[in-house]
């Protein structure tokens, strides 16, 4: 028996104080997300801008990527559409929302050296209740945000990646990102790149560097083959417009830079927590940013993170990115950028890449509550097995604990006060951003989808005819009240993800900005093609040809939201019965699949259509099947998954065994 | 010592912040304005 063995077993797992510190971030985590979510627990589906999730969500080949558009939705809707054959949708909507609060929290808990559970949960609680997630989970971005609760499980693992047998831990750590898709592969990149190659030095040897980043390159690139296949062939582009209606704006008393700072500052005025704006509040969160700055060089100065460069380095360049596009020049470098290759399109929404600076907020909170709470003396951080803790993963060695302090008179005072002050932060957080809470203010609460949309969708999905579907009123979209509480809640057009098959919308998006409305151009090349034909100036008398040209274009069903359309046509006086909101249900050959109150289901004639069923290409299937078979090998290989496992009867007490042990 | 001021500082901010929210926002968190009967909806509004 080993000396270690040993301490650990002296140590023991019977203490009931071990196993709340080993599940105390984690339930601390699922706390704050159901006080988050809140309502959105409830029966129902919770709708939000991108947040659409719709009732037994179909799984089909353009749900994993087959067409012509940007894949923006790979592999999240197939992952939901996997996750909805086996639970109830709302059921799966919940655990992905909770999942990104407890994932994120325990992970970030790991990151505070020493193993004490409440700056553990300091940290844990200041990652997942923040601006950002409240603001990002406000317009709906869960699979995002799945990305990012990754993130510091990324860091772990990128900062212990030496050899190829480190591989699998590696691709485990994406596995959110994986699920989450685009956004969230580029944050895992932004944050594991620099950890990877600073790791334990700010000024790293290239050439110890190269193997760690070549197997990040490989373990990235295999996440995300599901949507960069498709995305690679696609034709898709993006609006340099979009610069000006994305770039970063105040929602603060202190300007765009503190607001990002604050880790607020999206670009939409209508994702910000009620309230967030008021000075008091405001001023509450930037002296926790600083603290939390502060708390971050305190721990960098004290235990020497492996990880801590390359954080560091990740935050800044996430902040210098996000404060790109706030001023003229900024703006124009990345129109510029972008008009050059469209794969700059991800910069246009710059408030996304301060996470990185979140986390290390939110680390360095957890420092400042470690600070308070106190340091055991006589170990070191990498005999945290004495404590019943696994060694701390990317702290330097040999970095001591403080010895024992002298005795001074005020000690015994400093001994309760620390932990009561400790304490009392890890509500900071919560008590600064309120609104976040009980589904921000109940914003985000859940509907019963109307009857009309099963019954459409059993129609569409009877016909085994190739075809697309599409979807009207001409605007990407919806506002719905189905609630009947007088909230509208403005959605992605649900059709949009209710067939198995190609549905074509209009994806411009249209942003208020002043008095004024920009205009995004969309990425899919079918709606740009499929648009002219809607013109509001086509007169009837040109009306019909309009199947057949839509026919050709591969369109079998015309769908319309009466609603939206009715709304739209009452707004413009009832001049506006144009193609762009209505359809002419009397064009010859033109049916009536259904007529219900909420929607009009029309099918063209069935010699106009041209359309071949969109399948997944060869290529497409093999990246399917790597990243699939890779992500299950990596799990079946390093033994464990995110979650940590109980620990063997034998083991005594403490051997916490996790993935990135 | 300094964690004793500290420990202070902390809850009185702790004390103001909540009875802060208590007063303020939660009396005003229905204000929010939501878009409503737009023809067209917007992405969202800067």
């Amino acid at each position: 028996m080993t000396p270690e063995r040993t301490v650990r077993e002296t140590a023991g797992p019977s203490r009931p104080w071990g196993r709340v510190s080993r599940w105390a971030p984690w339930l601390s985590g699922a706390a704050a997300g159901a006080l988050a979510v809140g309502p959105g627990l409830a029966p129902g589906l919770v709708l939000r801008y991108d947040m659409v999730f719709v009732p037994d969500p179909p799984l089909s080949e353009v749900i994993l990527g087959a067409g012509s558009g940007f894949p923006r939705a790979v592999p999240s809707d197939a992952v939901v559409g996997a996750l909805g054959l086996l639970l109830p949708t709302d059921l799966v909507q919940a655990s992905l929302l909770l999942t990104i609060f407890t994932l994120g929290a325990a992970g970030a808990a790991r990151l505070v050296p020493g193993g004490a559970v409440v700056p553990g949960v300091a940290a844990g609680l200041c990652y997942v209740w923040n601006p950002f997630v409240a603001e990002r989970l406000l317009l709906g971005q869960w699979a995002m945000l799945l990305g990012y609760a990754g993130l510091p499980w990324v860091v772990a693992a990128a900062t212990r990646a030496h050899r190829a047998r480190d591989l699998p831990r590696l691709v485990v750590s994406l596995v959110p990102a994986a699920v989450g898709g685009f956004s969230a592969t580029v944050l895992s990149a932004l944050v594991a790149v620099p950890t990877t190659v600073l790791r334990g030095r700010a000024f790293p040897r290239l050439w110890r560097a190269a193997c760690p980043v070549v197997l990040l390159g490989s373990a990235l690139l295999v996440v995300s083959l599901p949507w960069l296949v498709p995305a690679l062939g696609s034709d898709a582009r993006t609006d340099p417009a979009a610069v000006d209606a994305f770039a970063a704006r105040s929602d603060t008393p202190f300007g765009v830079v503190g607001s990002l700072f604050t880790l607020g500052g999206i670009w939409n005025s209508h994702a910000v927590p009620a309230g967030y704006g008021h000075p008091f509040l405001a001023a509450g969160r930037l002296a926790l940013a600083l603290v939390a700055v502060a708390g971050w060089v305190w721990l960098l100065r004290r235990f020497r993170p492996d990880f801590g460069a390359g954080l560091t380095a990740a935050a800044a360049t996430g902040f210098a990115v996000a404060l790109v596009g706030v001023v003229e020049p900024g703006r124009e470098l990345l129109r510029a950028l972008i008009e050059g290759w469209p794969g700059f399109g991800p910069l246009r929404d710059g408030q996304l890449y301060v996470a990185p600076l979140a986390l290390l907020q939110a680390v360095g909170f957890g420092g400042v509550a470690r600070w308070l709470w106190g340091e055991p003396a006589r170990a070191s951080l990498n005999e945290r097995g004495a404590q019943g803790e696994p060694p701390m993963p990317g702290v330097a060695e040999g970095v001591p604990f403080p010895s024992a302090r002298p005795r001074r008179p005020w000690a015994r005072s400093d001994a309760v006060a620390g932990p009561v002050a400790a304490a009392l932060l890890v509500l900071a957080p919560v008590v600064l951003l309120p609104t976040l809470a009980w589904g921000a203010a109940g914003r985000l609460a859940p509907v019963e989808y109307p009857a009309d949309w099963e019954r459409v969708r059993h129609i569409v999905a009877q016909d085994s005819r190739p075809g697309a579907v599409l979807s009207l009123p001409w605007s990407a979209h919806r506002g719905v009240d189905w609630r009947a509480d007088g909230r509208t809640v403005v959605v992605l057009d649900p059709a949009v993800k209710l067939f198995e098959r190609r549905v074509v919308f209009n994806d411009d998006l249209r942003v208020g900005a002043g008095s004024g409305v920009r205009v995004v151009e969309g990425e899919d090349p079918l709606s740009r093609r499929v648009a002219p034909l809607l013109d509001p100036e086509r007169p009837y008398e040109a009306a019909p040809d309009l199947p057949s040209r839509l026919g050709e274009l591969g369109v079998r069903y015309v769908l319309v939201e009466r609603a939206a359309a009715d709304e739209i046509t009452a707004a413009t006086g009832g001049a506006d019965h144009s193609g762009k909101n209505m359809f002419w249900g009397d064009l010859p050959g033109v049916r009536t699949s259904h007529h219900g109150d909420d929607l009009l289901l029309l099918e063209l004639p069935d010699r106009h259509v041209d359309a071949e069923s969109a399948n997944l290409s060869g290529l497409e299937v093999t990246g399917w099947l790597v990243t699939v078979g890779a992500i299950i090998w990596s799990l079946v290989v390093s033994g464990s998954s995110l979650v940590p496992m109980r620990p063997g009867r034998s083991a005594g007490a403490v051997s916490r065994e996790e993935s990135f042990k | 010592m300094i964690k004793v001021v500290a420990a202070c500082l902390v809850g009185v901010a702790m004390a103001v912040g909540l009875a802060f929210v208590g007063t303020n926002v939660a009396a005003n968190v229905g204000s929010t304005t939501e878009p409503v009967n737009e023809p067209l909806y917007n992405y969202g509004d800067r």
